[in-house]
């Protein structure tokens, strides 16, 4: 499974407008356009997960992800915030990066881990994220996976 | 949506990050830990008072319903796909799935006591 099939010019948006850790997922959120109380839950089950650790893995990339039941199937966003927000990164700078991850409870081709692997991967490449930095459009990020063998 | 299905889909939610912490030598671990530095033990503490706390607000009859099936299965609530209960993989009557559109109730499987959350 190729990371760059499991995302959509839609769940990629190259300027998120909120200016805090909570916004910031809850916009991430919205772009998996789910109903408003999955929409709800969700951001709680990924608040929860923050509150164990954050998911700013440094270099200004973040990682939110968990299981939940409100997908059905393997969802997977994009966000850029050009300017930084704090999100408690370990290293304790702003990130810039959200990569969301959300899989069903239950998965019959259990891509899940393999792919939080490969997002985390992909996301630690010291080139990336000054060519994420670079993007013009949803499309040029579809390309930059690509070329990232994802 | 019923709230009180709303609680016990948070509640399971919360149970599948448990358990994704609890699986010894689970590829989940080593990757919480490798990527995101995750403390296990505290990690698992923290989800275990959030289960608690979150099983005092289920009603007394929905919390004796979920204490019964919760030992015994990985998901309490499991999702209904196209008229199929993904706990058990029995069909579901369809006057239950009817009635359970837009998930205003909160119904159990004949077959196997799971709640039911019906994917559209
Ligand atoms: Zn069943």
């Amino acid at each position: 499974m190729k990371l760059r099939d499991l995302f959509r010019p839609e769940t990629v948006k190259l300027e998120l407008e909120s200016e805090d850790k909570d916004d910031i997922l809850k916009e991430l959120v919205e772009l998996l356009e789910l109903d408003e109380k999955s929409e709800a839950i969700l951001f709680k089950t990924l608040k929860r997960r923050e509150n164990l650790g954050s998911t700013g893995i440094g270099k200004g990339i973040a990682i939110p992800h968990c299981r939940s039941l409100v997908v059905n199937e393997l969802r997977l966003a994009y966000g850029r915030k050009s300017d930084g927000v704090a999100f408690d990164a370990i290293d304790e700078k702003e990130v810039r990066h959200f990569f969301l991850i959300v899989a069903p409870p239950l998965e019959v081709s259990n891509q899940y881990l393999p792919v939080l692997g490969k997002v985390a991967q992909f996301a630690k490449d010291p080139e990336v994220p000054g060519k994420l930095t670079e993007l013009e459009d949803p499309a040029a990020f579809l390309d930059l996976l690509e070329a990232h063998g994802g | 949506m019923h709230p009180q299905l709303v609680l016990l889909m948070e509640l399971q939610d919360l149970r599948a990050q448990k358990r994704a912490l609890h699986q010894d030598s689970g590829e989940t671990v080593g990757l919480e830990e490798e990527h995101f530095n995750l403390d296990r033990s505290r990690a698992v503490e923290l989800l275990e008072e959030k289960i608690e706390s979150l099983k005092d607000t289920l009603t007394p009859q929905l919390r004796t319903r979920y204490e019964r099936i919760a030992p015994q299965r990985d998901r309490v609530v499991v999702p209904v796909i196209q008229g199929t209960c993904y706990g058990c993989f029995v069909s579901i009557p369809t006057a239950t799935a009817g009635d359970q559109i837009g998930n205003t109730l909160v119904e159990t499987c004949e077959n196997c006591g799971s709640f039911l959350y019906i994917v559209e």
